[in-house]
Parts: C-alpha cells; sequence; structure tokens
C-alpha cells in the first residue's frame, strides 16, 4: 500500500512541482488552484501510464484531489 | 521516454544565468503530451539552457506558422497530420466520407499542402524548420478494403510526398523520417481515438515522444565523423588473404560472404560522400595491393587513403592515419572484426569510436550500416566533399617532397601557381561555411559552434559579414576551406569567428585573409574575440607569429594594420574578391 501511495505520490508531483507532497495530500488551497483542465488531462494521462488505467479525463472528481485518486485506484483494482 | 520522465526533466531547474531556448511547435490538433515531450528532449539536449515551447491555435497549423513571421523562436516545428489538410481526413470532423466527397477531398487537400508550403518557405527563411509529415492511419473512409490501396488514398499520399520533397530542397527546412519513425513507433499503435475524440490529442504516449525525440535530433543535427578506418581480413572481404591467397578472399553470394560485398559498397558510398577511408591491416602489402587490383572489388583503391598494411601494432597504424588526415579520434571510426586489435586502439584513442566488426551475424552488418550512416550522414554533399582525399594526398605528397628537397615554405610558395579567392556575402544555405565553423577545431578562434538558429540570426544582422575563402594551386584544388564571421565598427574590425580547414596549413592563407580584411573594409585595426581551447595550437601559434610575444592570458587580441602589414610575412597567391 506505501509502494502505491509512493507512485501516486510521483505521479502529483509531476504534474504538480511547484507543490509540495504536503500541499498535495491535504487538497490545500494551493493544490485548488492549480488545478485545471490541463491537469486533469495530464494527471489521467501519466496515472494511465503508471498504473495501467484508462481514465477518462472527464470521469476524474472536479478537482481529482491524491485521497479520492487514491481511493479510485483502490476501487478499479478490488474490481479487476 | 515516459510522461512522468519528461515532466521531471522539464522541471529541473535551469541555472540562474541560463539562457531560454525557444521553440515553435506548429501543430493543428492540441498539443499536450507532444509539447512537454518536446521540451523534455530539446531540455535533455541542452541542459545549460531553459526551454520554452510555444503553440498556436487549435486546428489552424498553416495559419500558426504564417503567424510566426517575427517571432522571438530558435526552431520551428512542424507536426502535419492528415485532418489538417482536410478535416474530413480525421476523426473529429464529421463533414462526411461519401464516395462523391473524395475527389474534392483530393483536391482540399492539395490546396493546404500549397499554403503550408508557402508558409514554409517563408517560415524557414528566418528560423530552421523541421518538419514532420502525417503519422497518423487514414481513416477507413475510401471504398476499398483496408488491404487495398485505392486510387484516391494513392494521390493523397503522392501529393504529400511532392509536397516533402518540394520544400526538403529548401537548406533550412528537414524532414523527419517516416522509416524510421516506424522502426520506433509502428502504425498501429498510434492512434488514441479516445484521446482524440476527448481532448484532441490524437497520439499514443509512446508515439508522441518517439515523434518529440526524432524532432529534437533532427535539429540537433550531431556533427558528422570525418575518417573511417578499416580491417581487411574477415572484415572488407571473407577469409585470411594470406591463407587463401588474392583469389581466395571474396564478397559474394555464392561463397556466403555477399555480407562483406555491402560493406565494400557501403564504403565507397561513404567515400563518394566525402568521408575518408583508410585501410589498417596486419597483412602482406603486395597481396593487398593485388586484391585492389581485382574488378569485382566494390571500393576503388583510390578511395582508400593511406593504407597501412604491415605487422604493426594497430594503435600505430590508426596514429599514423590521424596524423596523415590531421584530424582528431573523436571524428575517426575504426572498424575490426578482432575484438582484441578494437581493445588495443581503444584503449589509446579513448575518443575514437571502436566497432568490431560482425562477421558471421547478417543482421548485425544491416544494423551497422545504419550505424555508420547515422555517424556520417550529412545533409547535403559539398564540392569539398568530393575534393577532400584528393587533396589531403596532394598534401602529403608536398610534405614528402618539401621533406627530401629541403625546400623552403617561400621558394615552394613562389612555384605553387596559387590563387585565393575571397568571397564576402551572406548567403545562409551556405552550408560549407556552416559546416567548416561547427567542425573545425585546430585553426579556430574561439572553439565557438553555431546552431542552425544562431547561423542564421547572426548572417541576418545588418552590421555583419562573412567571408569565405576559396584555395587552388597546381596541385589541385582544396576548395572551399576558412570563413570568417565579424562585424565593422567604422575603422574597427571585429572578427567573431574564424576558421580554416587544416588541409589548408602552411600556405600562408590566414595572412592572406587578414590582409584581404584591411583592404576590402579600409580597417585601421582587427579585434579578434579569441579563446585558447584544448585544440587551437595552430591558431595560437599564428598568432604568437605576429604578435612576436606569448598570447595574452585573457582572452580577446587584436593588430593594427601597420604591425599586421610589418609582421606579415610574404604572400605569393594571385588574389581574386567576389562581393555576394
Amino acid at each position: 500500500m506505501v509502494e502505491m501511495e509512493d507512485r501516486l505520490m510521483r505521479c502529483f508531483s509531476a504534474v504538480f512541482p511547484a507543490l509540495t507532497a504536503e500541499q498535495i495530500r491535504a487538497s490545500s488551497p494551493e493544490f485548488l488552484s492549480a488545478w485545471d483542465s490541463l491537469t486533469a488531462v495530464t494527471l489521467a494521462a501519466v496515472l494511465d501510464e503508471e498504473f495501467g488505467l484508462q481514465i477518462n479525463p472527464a470521469d476524474l472528481p472536479d478537482p481529482a484531489t491524491f485521497e479520492a485518486v487514491q481511493n479510485h485506484i483502490r476501487t478499479h483494482r478490488a474490481s479487476s | 521516454m515516459n510522461l512522468i520522465e519528461a515532466l521531471t526533466i522539464i522541471n529541473q531547474s535551469a541555472p540562474d544565468d541560463a539562457g531560454t531556448l525557444e521553440a515553435f511547435l506548429a501543430c493543428g490538433f492540441t498539443p499536450l503530451h507532444l509539447q512537454t515531450f518536446l521540451a523534455a528532449h530539446l531540455r535533455q539536449r541542452s541542459p545549460q539552457r531553459k526551454v520554452q515551447v510555444k503553440t498556436g491555435l487549435f486546428g489552424d497549423l498553416a495559419g500558426n506558422i504564417e503567424r510566426l513571421h517575427g517571432a522571438n523562436s530558435e526552431l520551428l516545428f512542424v507536426v502535419i497530420e492528415w485532418r489538417d489538410l482536410d478535416p474530413r481526413l480525421g476523426i473529429r470532423d464529421l463533414g462526411g466520407w461519401r464516395t462523391e466527397d473524395l475527389p474534392d477531398i483530393v483536391g482540399t487537400l492539395k490546396r493546404a499542402l500549397s499554403r503550408l508550403e508557402k508558409a514554409l518557405w517563408r517560415a524557414s527563411a528566418s528560423i530552421p524548420t523541421y518538419v514532420c509529415l502525417p503519422t497518423l492511419p487514414l481513416p477507413p473512409l475510401f471504398v476499398t478494403p483496408t488491404y487495398q490501396a485505392g486510387g484516391y488514398e494513392l494521390q493523397l499520399r503522392q501529393s504529400v510526398a511532392s509536397f516533402a520533397e518540394s520544400v526538403s530542397r529548401e537548406s533550412s527546412v528537414r524532414i523527419l523520417n517516416a522509416q524510421l519513425l516506424a522502426e520506433l513507433s509502428p502504425p498501429s499503435a498510434r492512434l488514441d481515438v479516445r484521446s482524440e475524440l476527448t481532448a484532441g490529442f490524437p497520439y499514443r504516449l509512446p508515439h508522441a515522444s518517439v515523434i518529440a525525440e526524432l524532432l529534437a535530433t533532427l535539429a540537433q543535427n550531431p556533427t558528422p565523423k570525418k575518417g573511417l578506418i578499416t580491417d581487411l581480413d574477415d572484415t572488407l572481404w571473407a577469409g585470411i588473404l594470406g591463407e587463401v591467397g588474392t583469389e581466395g578472399v571474396s564478397w559474394n553470394l555464392d561463397q556466403h560472404s555477399h555480407v562483406h560485398g555491402l560493406y565494400q559498397q557501403f564504403l565507397s558510398s561513404l567515400a563518394s560522400a566525402g568521408v575518408l577511408i583508410a585501410v589498417a591491416s596486419k597483412n602482406d602489402r603486395t597481396l593487398v595491393e593485388q586484391v585492389f587490383e581485382r574488378k569485382d572489388l566494390l571500393i576503388s583503391k583510390e578511395n582508400v587513403y593511406p593504407f597501412e598494411v604491415h605487422w604493426g601494432r594497430k594503435s600505430e597504424s590508426a596514429g599514423r592515419i590521424l596524423k596523415t588526415w590531421n584530424i582528431g579520434a573523436e571524428d575517426v571510426v575504426f572498424i575490426d572484426d578482432s575484438p582484441m586489435e578494437v581493445a588495443e586502439v581503444k584503449a589509446v584513442f579513448p575518443g575514437m569510436e571502436c566497432i568490431v566488426f560482425p562477421t558471421n551475424d547478417y543482421q548485425a552488418i544491416w544494423d551497422l550500416t545504419k550505424r555508420l550512416r547515422d555517424l556520417f550522414g550529412k545533409s547535403v554533399i559539398s564540392e569539398e566533399d568530393a575534393i577532400r582525399q584528393q587533396s589531403i594526398r596532394s598534401a602529403e605528397v608536398l610534405r614528402e617532397s618539401m621533406d627530401v628537397s629541403g625546400g623552403s615554405l617561400d621558394e615552394f610558395l613562389q612555384n605553387a601557381d596559387a590563387v585565393v579567392r575571397f568571397t564576402f556575402g551572406k548567403q545562409p544555405g551556405d552550408g560549407r561555411a556552416f559546416e567548416l565553423i561547427n567542425k573545425t577545431n585546430q585553426f579556430n578562434l574561439n572553439g565557438k559552434r553555431l546552431s542552425d538558429a544562431a547561423w542564421m540570426s547572426y548572417l541576418s544582422d545588418p552590421a555583419t559579414f562573412l567571408m569565405t575563402v576559396t584555395y587552388e594551386d597546381k596541385y589541385g584544388p582544396l576548395g572551399k576551406i576558412a570563413a570568417l564571421l565579424g562585424k565593422l565598427q567604422g575603422k574597427l574590425i571585429r572578427v567573431d569567428s574564424w576558421v580554416m580547414s587544416c588541409r589548408a596549413f602552411s600556405r600562408r592563407i590566414e595572412h592572406q585573409s587578414l590582409a584581404q580584411l584591411f583592404e576590402k573594409f579600409d580597417a585601421e585595426e582587427i579585434c579578434f574575440d579569441y579563446h585558447a581551447t584544448p585544440r587551437n595550437g595552430p591558431l595560437q601559434e599564428f598568432f604568437v607569429g605576429l604578435l612576436g610575444a606569448p598570447l595574452p592570458a585573457a582572452s580577446g587580441l587584436g593588430f593594427l594594420k601597420a604591425d599586421f602589414l610589418e609582421k606579415c610575412q610574404s604572400l605569393h597567391q594571385r588574389v581574386e574578391v567576389v562581393s555576394g
């Protein structure tokens, strides 16, 4: 589980290079203001690459917080 | 490179004083990850610079290029897809795939290509331009089954091919090779239908990464190697000459040695493109000479110089060849079937590219020819390429005759019937001058290299000039052997770049060049942006000779006209001056 969190944080950090892990994990105001449709597309592509998940960017929560994406991956893994 | 790696690379901080490499990516789709990959690959190739990749409007490829005029971009990348040429050739627009639409689609595509061609001509006049032709599969709009190529489809492909051939004639336009792209990114794994429909980005990530990597490589334009040293037995031919004799060595299908014929043919191709070819072989010289008399050998003995054939160490042979060619080890490839010989040469010349010839591995030999093409590949073949080996032979003959006769340089120059032609004109398409500046090491003012963009930018400055020098004497032409970039400021000339081929040493062409500069511009002083480099010893010696004193430790130096004329040695060439 820790490994999955690390990989997920790597994805978020690549898409939000200006934010710290704390800011990402806590869905801080900085995270919320950095979130837009372009980051949604980029995050979906990065998640696809890292976890093999075919996520439609439009299906991501808006905003797709660290916790929400983590739950999404858990649910996907449980169902597959 | 995957997307996370690309994002990590572009997010790395650059040095505070780093300049910015600004590129423009022209495409008709949402640039998204292609923009990211391109920035990352450019950054990898220019780690000391920040990279900014700008893009234009969605769905307006030609307009994006047309509006670029006057922009600050150093590089222009153009990525064309079928839907840029007619939206009906994509899947985002529902304009109709009826049979009666097909002639109109062909017509629309031709008009779009014509507009694109004009836009590229205009843009590439000021910005080096790199073009990727359509990479995605055409949609199934034709009446033929997908395994059959129909007439309309072939017309579309022919139109694109004609367009590409036409724009590739511009010296500042380079086209990405579709064959290599297909090897690295199979056509069936390129289109991402969901991404195209949901985000307007049509590429799967690996395909976008490969396009970006190849475009960045195309723009990087690595300096080609200059010479190749080859072994003979079980390399240039199959068999050990000393054991099987002159008629026993082979390179044909009957004796299963055809790959050696391919290698010979490839070396002959390299030689015809101006690459120096030499032989280093532990062999009997008489027998080798006999094989090179065989009519079926695919590389002529005239294409090979020098021959180092004896029983001494290969590294000694390589050293003598480098001396004869007067180039550095890092400009040369050494090929031998013996891993031990390759290791011995590599130990003495670590900078040399040393390759084991894969004698019995057909596929590996095929791969070797492709690798060699990349190492020696160049965009255009110049006149100088055609005469390079001949002039090296002449220089060697001259050196030997002067050594034997003990004649003075003055005596030789007086009798050489030399003609030096100076050309003043700024042609961005002067590939030879650009090549000299980026390849020459020994007689090089400061070792600075210029990118395509920097070259075009320098020449577009009204205050600058380019002087090129062509030389010929009774021993043969040397071609265009020197280039000098500078600025005129009243009676002062500032020289920013000055290079001369090592083939032209010892003819006082450098003295004549400065004399002509003073005369042409009626200047009183020349200042040089001089920097010592590990390899520009010959240039330093020239300056020391003129100054009559050691060079200053700091960079930069200059001469007054009166001082130069006092120190200048006697010049015996006939001079021609051409204003371009």
